[in-house]
């Protein structure tokens, strides 16, 4: 079972690669071309400002190597901006392009901050389904309001319903937490920083790729 | 509401974590690993790694601590104690670590908050602040783990540092810190209320009741918590359950 | 003939030689060990003067220091070593159950006399012997010269949090101010006169009171007196009790000398006067460590009184070292500190560490560093106060302490004082 987490300079990567390691998988970090295509599955970490992520991306000609993976059907996961990079742009700074599966934008949490509502959302909240049934996802037997970690400013926002996989409430303002586009996953939380339900979603990861493969 | 977040402070010198009171006297309670292994099996929210004597030595020494940590206990680390420069801050997420806590570096030099958030995201950057009350209402900030004065007012500085570029604010109050009395509320409830990006409070706990008091009274989002947790007064989940069930304070269970 | 003339002016040239170079080697003062030499477990130097009769204390006295044995290790790591590993502390707590067993009152009247400031060590030891050994104590404090803020509030706090009682004792400023300023000059140790006070007070408060036993804290043996002096819980009398009045010494100069002046007469020196010998053999009075029955660790002090006696540490750090809560309730008492490391090449810091490193908090390294960093630090906060309190301007300060400049200890470059060893060896005159 070969997991790569994709090396662009950006994200914890070791929690990530911890969290494979509880399950007994050695996650390779790497950002050759052959490795990645012939990876079981692949995780796309990040943390920070899109366009410095898109930057890095960009400089080591990633974007065209992960659409030509996601052709091949096998899974991908991205995490936090590794999400919202999966989108078509953010709205961050200035309109900068993404990497494009999900079709939708990358906005700010429509939200004003201000002392009673803080800005990073930086807490623990809870994930809830929206059209799709978590069965068979990356999200299978995980019990509904289950708290998350998240820490972020923006949000990706899909077009298409459909592709929403879960949803959060920040004070009320509802937001997209978790994406699913066939076989396409993308978490706005950390699930490797959050406790045994995300280590939980990490070993779900690794059963839809061992069934693909 | 948001779920109020709970925090354990590891304090560390060498090998061991340490408990003080105003920040002085570092007898020891245990060993690193180990602690934070157990807390967070209790269910706690993140860990917090501070070095304690990295302002005596001139160095900064977690970067082994936190990698052994990160293997075993998966919620936020944030690392703080003698982080100076850009490279201690990329030295303390290689190793594993998710946030930083800068302090003195940052008051000698308030740019460094604005470089570091820019380069590693507004979320990587905590900025420490450790006050000591001066008269009603006014707290001067020190640097040094509590040990230099700087002079300057602790509410203008935590405006500062909002606009600076950082994610949080862990404030620690000098006078409360290790002596189990309470948490400074006045401090926390200022503070809270003046800016918009996440409080951790920090200093004075030493029983479930001050916690409870802390959330209730003010708009703080995350309480660190160090002589409750390491003189065993309450475990993490019967601190949560307390504040769930008895005082109906959203906490992530 | 001229063969005998050249033979003996080569002798007398060679004898000259020699005589230069004999004047030219370094003469330790104060009779200190030529070599200089650091502990190799703590950071302490040979150089430690062990506690002295201070009223007997005159110009030009030898000094007795510290031991190091033939391993190179201080008496204080010795005996830190048998405090470990040979001495059972429960036996200890008994035998101190027992001797306070002797002295309990039972008419409600004061049964220990126990001399100190409110600091952390005095603080826990009037606590201690109160709210756990049942005692009644009265602690007596020989007021500070000039008290620190953050010094008379541990003292009310000692009191009103700590729940004791307490007798202030202030000696006339002016005797007092004078004695300093001679002890500074005479003898560069400004705390002398002080020290007498201290020592006596406990003795003689007993004396006044009717109450038969007086309990220190910590032993100094801790630091480097004899070890022998610590198999025994009883201090030795000479420190605080004389047969010859009229010729103790207060900063170098005689109480008869003080008088003849015309200034002051007998009753001024009553505070500094110890009681006889045979009175407080008669009174039955004996004055104890507590620091022999109890395992003494200075930074467990520290906790305890601020969880019982509502001590507070300083909010900065004290100057010459890294310390918030030692010593800090008298002005005067960082130029005790700077004077020592004149004498003798160590300052506060060093003693702090030393301390520290033997009770397990920090490692010799660390201490070292810590040397490094502070040691040297001159305490410049309070300087124009102690400048006042001796009467003295700051080029007299600056020439008596130059006077005090042992030559194998300091070394002058480019117009400036150096030390030629220090505990990390990057001295003048240290081999790197």
């Amino acid at each position: 079972m070969k997991i790569v987490v994709i090396d662009y300079g950006i994200g914890n990567v070791k929690s990530i690669i911890n969290s494979f390691e509880k399950q007994n998988i050695k996650a390779i970090l790497s950002r050759d071309k052959q490795v990645i295509l012939e990876a079981d599955g692949l995780i796309l970490p990040g943390v920070g400002a899109f366009s410095h992520g898109m930057n890095n991306l960009n400089k080591y000609g990633l974007v065209p190597i992960i659409k030509e993976y996601v052709k091949t059907e096998k899974p991908l996961l991205g995490i936090c901006l590794g999400m919202q990079m999966l989108f078509e742009r953010s709205e961050e700074f200035l309109n900068t392009e993404g990497i494009g599966l999900i079709k939708g934008s990358v906005i700010k949490l429509p939200i004003e901050s201000s002392n009673k509502i803080k800005l990073p959302h930086i807490s623990w909240n809870e994930i809830i389904p929206k059209k799709i049934l978590w069965s068979n996802t990356i999200l299978d037997d995980i019990k509904v309001n289950s708290n998350m970690y998240f820490v972020h400013t923006f949000v990706g926002n899909p077009e298409n319903d459909k592709d929403i996989l879960s949803i959060t409430k920040y004070h009320g303002v509802e937001f997209c937490s978790s994406i699913k586009k066939n076989n396409i996953y993308g978490c706005q939380f950390h699930p490797e920083k959050s406790a045994e339900t995300g280590l939980y979603i990490i070993s779900n990861f690794i059963k839809i790729c061992r069934k693909i493969n | 509401m948001n779920k109020i977040r709970i925090i354990a402070r590891l304090d560390i010198k060498n090998d061991y974590v340490i408990k003080g009171i105003h920040l002085e006297g570092l007898r020891k309670v245990g060993n690193p690993n180990e602690m934070a292994i157990r807390y967070y099996n209790q269910g706690v929210d993140e860990i917090i790694f501070m070095d304690a004597v990295a302002a005596y030595y001139d160095r900064n020494s977690l970067s082994e601590i936190i990698e052994m940590t990160c293997k075993d206990v998966f919620v936020p680390i944030t690392v703080g104690g003698g982080i100076r420069k850009i490279e201690d801050i990329q030295t303390a997420l290689n190793a594993g670590a998710d946030k930083t806590a800068i302090n003195t570096a940052a008051v000698r030099n308030p740019n460094f908050i604005k470089e570091a958030s820019e380069i590693f995201g507004s979320q990587c950057i905590v900025a420490s602040i450790d006050a000591k009350k001066i008269a009603n209402n006014k707290w001067e900030v020190y640097v040094d783990n509590g040990r230099e004065p700087t002079g300057k007012d602790v509410l203008e500085w935590a405006k500062e540092v909002e606009s600076l570029g950082a994610g949080e604010i862990m404030i620690t109050s000098i006078d409360k810190e290790g002596t189990k009395r309470g948490y400074d509320l006045e401090l926390n409830k200022l503070i809270s209320e003046l800016v918009s990006i996440p409080i951790i409070s920090s200093g004075g706990a030493g029983s479930k009741e001050h916690i409870s008091d802390v959330i209730k009274n003010t708009n703080i989002d995350a309480v660190s918590i160090a002589s409750v947790f390491h003189y065993n007064i309450e475990t993490v989940d019967s601190l949560k359950e307390y504040l769930i069930n008895e005082k109906k304070i959203q906490i992530r269970l | 003939m001229l063969r005998q003339v050249y033979i003996l002016s080569v002798t007398l040239l060679k004898f000259v030689v020699k005589l230069i170079k004999k004047m030219k080697k370094k003469q330790a003062y104060f009779g200190l060990p030529e070599e200089v030499k650091f502990c190799k477990k703590c950071v302490i130097s040979n150089q430690r003067p062990s506690s002295t009769i201070e009223f007997k204390n005159e110009k030009g006295e030898k000094k007795k220091v510290i031991n190091f044995n033939d391993d190179g290790i201080c008496s204080a790591c010795v005996y830190n070593e048998e405090k470990e590993k040979r001495i059972s502390w429960e036996d200890r707590e008994e035998k101190l159950k027992k001797l306070l067993s002797q002295f309990r009152s039972t008419d409600g009247s004061y049964d220990v006399i126990v001399p100190g400031s409110g600091g952390k060590d005095s603080a826990f030891t009037a606590h201690v012997l109160k709210y756990k050994y049942g005692m009644n104590p009265l602690t007596v404090t020989w007021s500070p010269h000039l008290y620190t803020d953050i010094g008379w509030k541990n003292m009310q706090e000692w009191m009103h949090t700590g729940g004791l009682d307490n007798i202030l004792y202030t000696p006339n400023g002016i005797l007092h101010k004078e004695m300093t300023k001679n002890a500074f000059h005479n003898l560069l140790h400004p705390f002398q006169p002080f020290i007498v006070g201290q020592r006596i007070i406990g003795p003689a408060m007993a004396k006044k009171f009717g109450v038969k036993l007086v309990m220190y804290g910590e032993n100094q043996a801790e630091y480097g007196n004899a070890i022998e002096e610590n198999t025994n819980p009883i201090m030795n009398m000479d420190f605080f009790s004389s047969d010859d009045e009229m010729n103790m010494k207060f900063g170098g100069v005689s109480m008869k000398e003080y008088i003849e002046t015309g200034k002051y007469s007998k009753d001024d020196f009553a505070p500094y006067i110890a009681p006889e010998k045979k009175d407080l053999i008669k009174a039955g009075v004996e004055v104890h460590y507590l620091g022999y029955y109890l395992r003494w660790d200075p930074q467990e002090c520290y906790y305890y009184s601020v969880e019982n006696t509502g001590f507070q540490a300083n909010p900065v750090r004290t100057e010459g070292t890294y310390s918030k809560y030692s010593s800090i309730d008298d002005k005067i008492d960082p130029f005790h500190y700077f004077t020592t490391l004149i004498k003798f090449g160590i300052g506060r810091c060093t003693y702090d560490a030393a301390q520290e490193v033997r009770n397990d908090k920090i490692t010799r390294e660390e201490a070292a560093y810590l040397v490094k960093k502070y040691d040297t630090e001159f305490p410049e906060i309070y300087f124009q106060e102690f400048l006042n309190y001796i009467d003295s301007s700051e080029d007299e300060f600056w020439e008596t302490v130059n006077k005090h400049r042992s030559p194998h200890i300091w070394k002058e470059v480019n117009g400036e004082w150096k030390l030629r060893h220090n505990v990390s060896l990057t001295g003048t005159d240290d081999k790197n």
